[in-house]
Formats: structure tokens, C-alpha cells, sequence
């Protein structure tokens, strides 16, 4: 455990230091987030309320996308797909740590800088253009709280698991990249998935996705409340040990197959 | 000249070809993420009806144009994709280019070659004709020409953002993220109806960046709808100046930088 946390620390000092970086990308998501906000505006023209979602809470969602794009590793995320094809991977392997915990701690440090320097400064800046939904009460910021971080753990374990195929083939960017943009879909960061038709929400729920996203954005909306709210952070656990035994069992199977070129 | 690009781009294109199933996986990540934005605004329609007045068939005329122009604009101009072409300084790869007896413009253009893209542009002409299917335009000689006129406009205004941006990074060597604001974001600014933003971002997208010119515009009277910022009539038709404009300033930049280059040593 005490690797764990120094390995977190490590990484979490090292992503501090992409400043010029973290500025760029706080400037980008400004810009998106206000193009989104005004097409929620234009969307509602006079309806004030749409399956729940007030247009203020729709807004507060446009800017919690941007916010949470870092966190979540929204766009991208090839670091061990790369280890294998560098060969790093042979002595990563060798460390006396799980390597599911390995990742899983660097990443942590990742996130933390990410939710720190862009989550909440993204949306400290919002709150000086609009007129933003806050979680009320100690309940509420509880439960998003903990949805934020079981989403970050099933976006993990995700993670994770899709970088394995690179084990099997040379080509796992391609792969990857397709699952990522199917992700942007399905876990509701283009769109609240409640916007959807009934049908293309029963697929969403059968992926992984809305529970990285979608579920954090409707709890902290307050749209998802009670036993409602209690069941979806269950299905966010339910997910995250799923994806880990996944990930575990491919895992061992590709690791007896694995061919080390070296570099 | 021709023949030398010719075969630069038939190079990068077999050169994608030996990894099939990467490509074609690619391929079809390109064609998805367009489909699934559009997708995303187009299944909501049922419970918005219009965006600002604006039906869905309106809209995916903008969507479609936009994507399709922006695709083979980024094909062709991959070479000068700020992200690629800074990595190509920073490696030294560009101080290569350099030596070789031959036209530099071309050797950067040739340099890189997606064909995924085609992904991108065959769903964007599809979401173009379901857009006409959607809602029909009375088409007129002149409206012809105009709507071939806004693609090549299109592609020229991007293609010289990307060459701006590229000779950015001459001087900051890693490619900036804040050129993806005037890349992707005008891109996806000009896939909706401009009248829907706030005035600031439609003003600088008009007087700095002239991008309200390139599809907005034109599809004002393409569909026939009256313009709600009382333009000169003309103001269809600058889709062609502003895209020549874009790119004569670009090209000038990036002249301006090949002179002022000083490599980064590795």
C-alpha cells in the first residue's frame, strides 16, 4: 500500500508540472463549453424544462463535461498500450506490485492533478459567466462525491482493459480510438443520455459508459435522488468489479502470450 | 510538380495500407465520430423541435457541408496539422525536408496523407443529402455553383488555419492547444446556425476570423431564409474571398517563418 500511495505522489507531481499545458487546455474548454451552452440555449428556446433537466441545469452540464474531460481521460489514453510496444512493460512486470494497481496508482495522481487544476478551476470560471446548479445539502455532495470517484474507477478498470488488446495485436490505437469515441456517445458526454430516445438509451446501459459520466452529471443535477440514486451508485460498483475481473483474466491470458521484442 | 506530389502521397498511401485492419479500424473511428455528433444533436430534435427556429434538416445542412469540407481539408493538409508538424520540428524531421532540392510547401503537403479522413467525408455527404431529403432546396444554377464554391472555400480557409498554426510552432515548437479553438471549434461553430451564439464569439467570427462567411451565409440563401443581421446582400457570396483571403495570409505567414527558422538542434 505504501508503493501504492508514493507511486500516486510521484504522478501526481509529474502532471503537476504540464502548466503551460493545463492554461491551453483551460482556454479550450472554456471555448467548447460555451459553444455547448449556447446550444443548450438555443435547444430550449422557450421550454424551461426538458425530462428533468431545467436549462440551467443544462448549462451546469456543458460546463461539468469540460470540467470532468481531464479526469476522466475523456479523449485518449494510450500510456500502456505504449509500455508494451516500447518493451518497458517486460520491467513493469517485474515490479514486486500488482500491475492493475500499478497503473491504477499513477493514474490516480493523474486524476487528482486533472480534477485540481482543471476540473475545479473550470468550473470556478463558469460560475462567473453562468448562473450554475450546485449540489445542496451535505447528502447530495456526499453521493456526488462518491459517484466521482466510483465514474473515475470505472473509467479506469475501462481503460485498462481496452490497452490489453495491445497484447494481441500491433495495431491497438486504431481499436482503442474506436472505443474511446463510441465512450464520448454512450456515456452521455455528448448529450445527457435522458435527451435520447428510449432505445438508445437501453444500449447505453448495457456499455460501461454512463456509469463514468452520465450518472455523475444526473446526481449532482439532482435528477437522480433517493433509492434511484442509492441503485445507480450500486451499478457503478457492480460495473467497476466487472471490469476489473475482465481485466484480470485478459490479463493473465495475455501476459503467457506476450512476446517482449525489447527496443 | 504534380508528379512529385503524386508520388509523396502514393508513398504515405501505401504506406497505410500495410497495416489493413489499423486502417480500416481508423477509418471507421473517423466516420463514427462524426456520425455519433450529428447523431447526438439529431435524436434530440424530437424533444427540442428546432434550435433557435431552426428545423433539423436546416441544421444537418450545416453539419453536413461543414464536416465534409473539413474532412478533406484535413486529408489534404495532414502534412500541415499542427500536432503532426510540430512533432516533425521537434524531431528534426522538418530540418530534413529542408535539404532536399525541391519545393518546401510541397514536401510538407506530401509529407502526410490521412485517407481515414474519407471516413469523415463520406458521412458528411450523407448527412448533406439527408439534410436536402429532409428539406428540400429549389435549386438554381447559381445555387449550384455557390454550394461547390462554400466546400473548396471551406477547405482553403482550414487548410490555411492549419498552416498558421503550424508556423506557430517554428517559434513554440510544441504544437498550442489554443489553435484547436480557431480549427475545431470554427469548425464545429459553423456545423450550427450562427445566430445561436453569444455576440462577442459571432462578432469575432465575423470581423476577425471570418468564418460566418464560409457556410452560414451561403446556406441563408441556399434555403432561403432571411438574414438576421441585415448583411449586405453580398454576404453569401464572400464564402470565396474569405477562404482565398485565410490562405494567401497563411501561406505568407509561413514564408515568413521559413525565413526566420532556426531548428531546434536535434
Amino acid at each position: 500500500m505504501r508503493l501504492f500511495w508514493e507511486l500516486t505522489k510521484i504522478s501526481f507531481q509529474r502532471h503537476l508540472t504540464y502548466r503551460a499545458a493545463t492554461v491551453a487546455g483551460l482556454v479550450t474548454n472554456f471555448f467548447f463549453g460555451i459553444l455547448r451552452a449556447a446550444i443548450f440555449v438555443a435547444l430550449y428556446d422557450l421550454q424551461t424544462e426538458v425530462e428533468g433537466i431545467t436549462l440551467q441545469g443544462a448549462i451546469t452540464y456543458a460546463a461539468l463535461g469540460q470540467a470532468l474531460i481531464g479526469y476522466l481521460c475523456m479523449f485518449s489514453w494510450f500510456e500502456l498500450m505504449n509500455t508494451v510496444y516500447t518493451g518497458d512493460i517486460a520491467s513493469d512486470l517485474l515490479k514486486p506490485m500488482n500491475y492493475f494497481s500499478f497503473w491504477m496508482a499513477q493514474d490516480l495522481g493523474r486524476a487528482a492533478v486533472n480534477f485540481l487544476l482543471r476540473g475545479i478551476i473550470v468550473m470556478i470560471g463558469y460560475a462567473f459567466i453562468f448562473d450554475l446548479v450546485w449540489p445542496r445539502g451535505a447528502a447530495q455532495i456526499i453521493a456526488v462525491a462518491v459517484s466521482l470517484v466510483l465514474g473515475w474507477l470505472v473509467s479506469f478498470s475501462w481503460r485498462f482493459l481496452i490497452n490489453l488488446t495491445s497484447f494481441w495485436t500491433p495495431n491497438a490505437r486504431g481499436i482503442l480510438r474506436f472505443f474511446f469515441v463510441l465512450s464520448w456517445f454512450f456515456s452521455g458526454f455528448l448529450m445527457p443520455l435522458r435527451f435520447f430516445p428510449e432505445w438508445v438509451l437501453r444500449i447505453s446501459y448495457l456499455m460501461p459508459f454512463p456509469h463514468m459520466f452520465n450518472t455523475v452529471i444526473e446526481i449532482y443535477l439532482g435528477v437522480l435522488v433517493g433509492p434511484e440514486m442509492i441503485l445507480a451508485l450500486l451499478n457503478q460498483v457492480l460495473w467497476i468489479l466487472s471490469l476489473i475481473l475482465a481485466g484480470q483474466i485478459v490479463l493473465r491470458l495475455g501476459v503467457r502470450r506476450l512476446v517482449i521484442l525489447g527496443g | 510538380m504534380l508528379e512529385i506530389y503524386r508520388r509523396l502521397i502514393g508513398v504515405q498511401i501505401r504506406g497505410q495500407m500495410q497495416y489493413r485492419f489499423s486502417f480500416f479500424m481508423e477509418l471507421a473511428g473517423t466516420a463514427l465520430i462524426t456520425l455519433l455528433e450529428y447523431a447526438s444533436l439529431a435524436l434530440v430534435f424530437a424533444r427540442f423541435e428546432t434550435l433557435k427556429g431552426w428545423s433539423l434538416g436546416q441544421v444537418a445542412f450545416l453539419f453536413g457541408l461543414a464536416e465534409l469540407s473539413f474532412g478533406i481539408m484535413d486529408m489534404f493538409f495532414s502534412g500541415f496539422d499542427p500536432s503532426f508538424f510540430g512533432l516533425q520540428v521537434r524531431r528534426g524531421f522538418f530540418d530534413q525536408l529542408l535539404l532536399r532540392p525541391l519545393n518546401i510547401t510541397l514536401q510538407v503537403i506530401g509529407s502526410e496523407f490521412t485517407l481515414r479522413r474519407i471516413g469523415k467525408i463520406v458521412v458528411g455527404i450523407g448527412i448533406f443529402i439527408a439534410a436536402l431529403n429532409m428539406n428540400p432546396v429549389d435549386w438554381t444554377p447559381l445555387k449550384i455553383l455557390l454550394t461547390s464554391l462554400v466546400v473548396v472555400s471551406q477547405v482553403a480557409f482550414f487548410g490555411g488555419l492549419f498552416i498558421i498554426g503550424a508556423t506557430i510552432t517554428f517559434w513554440t515548437v510544441e504544437s498550442i492547444e489554443v489553435v484547436n479553438i480557431f480549427t475545431y471549434g470554427g469548425s464545429y461553430m459553423i456545423s450550427h446556425p450562427m445566430h445561436i451564439f453569444p455576440n462577442f464569439l459571432r462578432y469575432f467570427f465575423t470581423f476577425i476570423i471570418p468564418a460566418i462567411f464560409l457556410n452560414y451565409y451561403p446556406a441563408l440563401y441556399i434555403l432561403d431564409l432571411p438574414d438576421p443581421f441585415d448583411m449586405p446582400a453580398i454576404a453569401p457570396f464572400l464564402a470565396p474571398v474569405a477562404g482565398l483571403w485565410m490562405l494567401t495570409l497563411a501561406l505568407a505567414f509561413w514564408r515568413f517563418g521559413i525565413r526566420h527558422y532556426q531548428s531546434t538542434g536535434t
